[in-house]
């Protein structure tokens, strides 16, 4: 990759929303440690999941207040 | 209360079986750098019939099942032993678990062997798709998604002065 590319790849992301300082971030860290902050992060899209599904069966098994 | 999903539990299960593979998807970004997050593991292989029997050993207690059919069929009992398969879709007690023959875009374990880095992980080593390869095969499939990803993963590689596709 040229510099041309180069500024151009890490403008393109930028344009797209991509949090560039977090690429920096997770970069600086060993493979094993992506791994496991991803597997935190993983366990709360989980969690997040469960309750939201929690609270849509709670919600659509009550009765509409009227 | 669903069982803990634990990705790297699964990559463990693999290696310590001497499964041959290559992490690639959403995975393989993640221990490239990307900060998205992904709920499964997908990796190529070759599946002949004894590389089924090992991924059925490696995977038994996890209760792998199909997670494409409509009756969740077991992965202990179908397809039948001596059979071989070309991609398997698998959910278990420890994740989803995508095992591809081929990748789109780049081409098969062989290909995919040639330029994969190996990564050391949780005292096991591991082959990794390169971001070469993983932004072509993120291009080719060609979702919005994976466009997106194949930005961040090009980001990436300008941070890292990687050559890319």
């Amino acid at each position: 990759m040229n510099p041309v590319e180069k500024i151009a790849a890490l403008e393109a992301a930028q344009r797209a929303g991509i949090d560039l300082d977090l690429l920096d971030s997770n970069l600086a860290l060993s493979y094993e440690e992506r791994a496991l902050r991803h597997e935190s992060a993983l366990e709360l899209v989980l969690a997040l999941r469960e309750a939201g599904a929690a609270y849509e069966k709670s919600t659509s098994a009550a009765p509409e207040a009227r | 209360m669903q069982p803990m999903k634990s990705l790297h539990l699964l990559l463990q299960r693999l290696a310590d079986a001497r499964f041959e593979f290559v992490v690639v998807g959403g995975y393989a970004s993640v221990l490239h750098g990307s900060a998205y997050v992904t709920d499964d593991l997908d990796i190529c292989a070759v599946l002949t019939p004894q590389n089924v029997e090992i991924l059925r050993t490696a995977l038994a207690d996890l209760k792998p099942c199909h997670r494409m059919t409509h009756q969740k069929l077991s992965f202990l009992e179908h397809p039948p032993v001596g059979h071989a398969v070309n991609n398997l879709y698998l959910e278990t007690e420890g994740g989803v678990l995508d095992i591809l023959s081929n990748v789109l875009g780049v081409g098969d374990y062989q290909r995919l062997r040639q330029s994969a880095i190996e990564v050391p992980l949780f005292g096991r080593k591991c082959l990794v798709i390169s971001l070469a390869d993983l932004i072509a095969a993120k291009e080719a499939m060609g979702r919005e998604k994976d466009l997106l990803t194949a930005k961040e993963l090009r980001a990436i590689a300008a941070k890292r002065g990687k050559s890319t596709p």
